[in-house]
């Protein structure tokens, strides 16, 4: 715990800052306190009375020292720019293919594919009107899916993130295209970003899959499956994402957070795994709100936090364990949809508090996010902004530049103690599973969800263009990008023949392996989930299987 | 009626909803569709289920639901949560959690908000724990949330009264509040495959040792909602609860409504106390007051001399009603 | 009028199609129960036939379905479903995201109203109650020989 500020003599210190004060109050006469999301109350001016730089190598340490505050690594982006993660995720296999191989092409070194919300479901592109798929995302049920959406791809240079929540069987899919090009799997990166079921069940998002304690085994037996056969995929991500846009106040959501990832690293613990060989590969993935310098200093203590859970709390020997690698996300949740165009506006402002923060990699949302799935163009300038930042901007050139800020050094102690407080909470409910078993947390961000909206329903919290600097306008909403509605069809049949042709017994005998290894104690699940995809079984059967011998996914809590 | 009758014993989804609606409400339509009723109720197994929250009741529900469904009975589940104290409305959010029954026509699910019920709130769940009875529901499971003297009377309009606990909630057993253990036929320990188990099941059965009726044969039965343990044996605990012939059957509907009738005639005593403002009445709190008279000759007395009515205690059931100005 | 009219309003918050975002239809929730209503609430990712079930045994006033994406094409489908089981009187809105040109297929295929993202709370919880006495005094009183 980071201590309090020293009082420095300094002659003529109090003397001027009496003064200031003086003539501060004559000309704001009277104002309310003004406070952050977090409930920080704010003060207009800070000095070296809030910090004073005396425990800097305690509490701040230089980039890539510990406990890492500045930045997890000597030279961050100086050295080797943020990677720029854009989302993909629009309508067949086909559509998806052309989209990423322009960006490859444009010189992207990582993408990141979202599926459709179909897929989240955990069902087949068969089962769902076909109205409704492909609109916010990819459809892929198959290994053949994945090969053409991923055709002319560098597999094995290419790191991927797709966004599949248990039992992930999308990285199933390319490990068996990775197999079908001869591409050792020791050279497939990546990350399962949304390997965290713990704030699926509490942000209410993506439950519907597997029960909690279900869900919790497949994890356990991913993290083995990866450590031992794709060594250089990283298995977890614990995310922040979900519960932030769910309402949880940025020091909350650090809170939840890391309290997730203390509470997986000890189920990999319980296990018998190595927790050095574990930790190493827990990335963080967060949403980043408008809030600037809240968000910053949010970062930098979580950084400086979680240095210390992993090496004294969970006894990590190895420095790769305590470094804070996190992808951090523009949060849609702060876009409008009145006027739009001023979302580009906040966009740069949000990718900008997240390279300030030290961030590994970053996606830009399109400005019209809040209405639908971005258009090329919209998607460009999403590029450009974090493209004009590096370059014009110069945002590269100094590491951690509001280092020793006394506003944000004085800021990332008070988060530090807000997020420590949360993490205090969850400790004495017995951990994170069972706070969202019982659920704790999902009160807690449902209560300041609420405070929020109301918040912004008096006016007190205001949004340009929603409750202040209304305009007159055209309120029209635009069509939105939707996939070709006979080529979707033409999918879904071409889909339906697959099934018919492939293998039934090849099928059934995979499938009942699955089941099979669910249902035991020592075989590991996710093994059986590559082995199944090999034969043609689908997202949607993998899943049912699942869900039938480890259990359906309920809701934990409503309101 | 007798067209309505019909398509209620065919088990008319429709028409079961429109009577719950009803019930709901109280008053004089309730009690005359009731009296209509009555003579139809006896048939079904009612299974009422408590505990306090983080015991994985909705999942035990779901699994048990599923459990009787692949037995071929129908089921009806009732789901009480409590209204806001402030508003008078409520969130409705147990169903959600049998998602797994969502389309089944043999599961019907209503959620019942207690609207603030001071003591009636049993009599509404009586009543429409009759309305699903007449319907030809085989099990109708009453669910409420383990929480205060409520949880004690909803549950005791119970067949079969199941009491979930889990192991590693607070002081193990301290979560079960007395009255609650008092009135429960089985008791669950759910989550049994976590290691502090076996205790919360030890604690439960010396906890049942001493208790005043001995004879008493209370299975404590561990389940594991996620992985169906122990629920084939739960439900197998709860029919052999059901009452076997005809005369059992009889002898649990006349209790059932000597129970009813003695919580409507408790509710209105109660009324009728607060809301009399008659001379006599006054008089006789008066003597109360002076010492001339106890609590208890005063019931007497009053029992004695029927009131006046005043317009006050013309109210319908259900609604409690404010001192008066006296 | 009978005690039954005194009745909170009865109002299922519910998402269907594929859209997984519900923290807008919990604020919602959140609102009407301050307001005195009873909600049942439902997770993302119901179904059409499990919807109408719901309203039906649940013997709901109003729907109040939550749509983002190009959920919304199918809420006339929904529509169809509940006047073929007899729930003609169930009003229903739309809250969330329907691009202009598609405004029209949903209020012809009966749906009373939708709300974009910005609306406010008054606004929402006035419109919906008034759609509850509508309801109400279009429901056919089966039972209504029971009240005399």
């Amino acid at each position: 715990m980071t201590q309090m500020a020293v009082q420095l003599p300094l002659p003529g210190f109090e003397q001027a800052q009496g003064e200031w004060r003086s003539q501060y109050s004559r000309q704001v006469r009277e104002e309310r306190p003004i406070r952050n999301r977090s409930g920080i109350e704010i003060q207009p001016l800070y000095s070296q009375r809030d910090w004073s730089g005396e425990r800097y190598l305690d509490d701040l340490g230089f980039p890539g020292q510990f406990p890492y505050t500045r930045g997890i690594y000597p030279s961050m982006h100086r050295g080797r720019t943020w990677t720029q993660r854009q989302l993909i995720g629009l309508g067949t296999p086909e559509d998806y293919n052309k989209r990423v191989r322009r960006i490859i092409d444009a010189g992207a070194t990582a993408i990141s594919l979202l599926p459709c919300c179909s897929g989240f479901r955990g069902i087949d592109c068969d089962e769902v009107d076909p109205v409704l798929l492909g609109t916010c995302g990819t459809v892929i049920n198959t290994t053949d899916h994945m090969d053409r959406a991923l055709d002319g791809v560098p597999v094995g240079e290419i790191s991927t993130a797709m966004n599949d929540p248990s039992p992930f069987t999308l990285l199933a899919f390319t490990l068996g295209v990775a197999r079908r090009r001869g591409v050792d799997w020791s050279r497939v990166t990546g990350t399962s970003n949304q390997s965290d079921y713990l704030s699926h069940f509490i942000a209410n998002h993506q439950f519907f899959r597997l029960s909690l304690p279900g869900s919790r085994r497949v994890l356990l037996d991913h993290i083995e499956f990866c450590r031992r056969h794709v060594p250089n995929w990283n298995p977890v991500s614990v995310v922040g994402q979900h519960m932030q846009q769910a309402g949880a106040t940025p020091a909350e959501t650090m809170g939840f957070t890391l309290s997730t990832a203390i509470q997986y690293a000890e189920d990999c613990i319980a296990r018998g795994m190595d927790i050095d060989d574990v930790l190493r590969r827990f990335t963080f993935f967060f949403d980043i709100s408008i809030s600037f310098f809240e968000e910053i200093a949010k970062f930098r203590a979580g950084r400086r936090i979680w240095a210390r859970i992993a090496r004294d709390r969970l006894g990590a020997k190895d420095p790769a364990c305590w470094r804070f690698k996190f992808h951090g996300q523009t949060s849609g949740v702060d876009l409008t949809r009145q006027q739009p165009l001023n979302n580009i506006a906040r966009v740069s402002i949000q990718a900008m508090t997240g390279i300030l923060s030290g961030l590994q990699s970053l996606h830009t949302d399109a400005y019209d996010e809040a209405i639908a799935c971005p258009s090329e163009e919209t998607a460009r300038v999403a590029v450009a902004t974090q493209n004009i930042l590096r370059e014009e901007a110069r945002l590269c050139d100094v590491i951690d530049p509001l280092g020793g800020s006394y506003y944000v050094e004085w800021l990332t102690d008070q988060m530090e103690a807000e997020i420590e407080s949360v993490i205090a909470k969850i400790d004495a409910a017995g951990g994170m599973y069972t706070a969202a078993e019982v659920g704790l947390v999902q009160t807690m961000i449902g209560e300041s969800a609420l405070s929020f909206q109301e918040q912004v329903d008096s006016g007190e919290r205001k949004i340009v263009g929603v409750n202040c600097y209304l305009i007159d306008e055209d309120s029209t909403v635009p069509p939105a990008d939707r996939p070709d509605p006979d080529a979707m069809l033409r999918h879904v049949e071409r889909f339906k023949a697959f099934k018919r042709e492939r293998s039934q017994e090849q099928v059934a005998r995979a499938l009942d392996a699955l089941a099979r290894a669910a249902n035991s104690t020592n075989e590991n699940t996710f093994e059986k989930v590559v082995e199944a995809v090999e034969v043609g079984v689908t997202h949607g059967e993998v899943i049912g299987c699942l869900r039938r011998e480890l259990g359906f996914g309920h809701p934990l809590i409503v309101a | 009626m007798e067209a309505l009758l019909k398509r209620l014993r065919a088990g008319d989804s429709r028409t079961i909803a429109r009577a719950i609606t009803i019930m709901e409400a109280g008053g004089s339509a309730a009690a005359n569709l009731h009296r209509v009723l009555l003579p139809s109720t006896g048939n079904a197994l009612t299974v009422g289920f408590t505990g306090p929250p983080g015991a994985g009741k909705s999942t035990l529900i779901d699994a048990f639901v599923a459990e009787l469904r692949k037995n071929g009975r129908t089921v009806a589940v009732v789901a009480v949560d409590p209204s806001s104290p402030f508003s008078g409305g409520a969130v409705l959010g147990d169903r959600i959690r049998m998602g797994r029954h969502t389309e089944d026509p043999g599961v019907f699910i209503r959620s019942v908000a207690s609207r603030g019920h001071l003591g009636g709130l049993n009599e509404s769940i009586q009543l429409i724990v009759d309305v699903l009875d007449v319907a030809g529901r085989d099990v109708i499971v009453i669910e409420t949330v383990g929480a205060g003297q409520s949880e004690v009377e909803i549950v005791e309009v119970a067949d079969v009264r199941i009491v979930v606990n889990a192991p590693g909630l607070g002081d193990d057993v301290q979560a079960i509040k007395a009255g609650v253990l008092e009135i429960a036929n089985i008791l669950v320990v759910n989550k049994a495959d976590l290691p502090l188990a076996a205790r919360t099941v030890r604690q439960l059965r010396s906890m049942l040792a001493l208790r005043r009726e001995s004879g008493r044969n209370v299975p404590v039965i561990e389940t594991a909602a996620n992985s169906e343990r122990g629920i084939a044996e739960l439900l197998k605990a709860a029919l052999d609860l059901a009452p076997q012939t005809p005369p059992e059957r009889h002898a649990r509907r006349r209790a059932r409504v000597r129970r009813l009738l003695a919580e409507a005639a408790a509710i209105d005593a109660r009324r009728r106390i607060i809301g009399r403002s008659d001379e006599a009445f006054i008089a006789t709190l008066a003597r109360v007051e002076a010492g001339e008279l106890s609590v208890e000759g005063a019931i007497r007395t009053l029992a004695a001399h029927p009131e006046l009515r005043s317009a006050a205690s013309m109210q319908t059931s259900g609604s409690e009603q404010d001192e008066p100005a006296t | 009028m009978t005690s039954a009219d005194a009745r909170p309003f009865r109002v299922l918050v519910t998402k269907i199609g594929l859209d997984g975002h519900d923290r807008g239809s919990r604020i919602v929730a959140a609102y009407l129960r301050d307001a005195g209503m009873e909600v049942i609430y439902t997770p993302p990712w119901q179904t059409i036939s499990g919807v109408v079930k719901l309203a039906m045994e649940e013997d709901v006033d109003i729907i109040g379905v939550s749509s983002l994406a190009t959920d919304h094409l199918i809420v006339p489908k929904m529509m169809t479903a509940l006047r073929e089981e007899g729930l003609d009187h169930v009003r229903v809105v739309v809250g969330g995201i329907v691009p202009d040109e598609e405004k029209d297929v949903l209020l012809s295929a009966g749906v009373s109203r939708i709300f974009g993202p910005g609306a406010a709370r008054d606004e929402i919880v006035d419109f919906v109650a008034a759609l509850g006495r509508q309801s109400r005094s279009d429901r056919i009183d089966e039972f209504s020989e029971v009240n005399s």
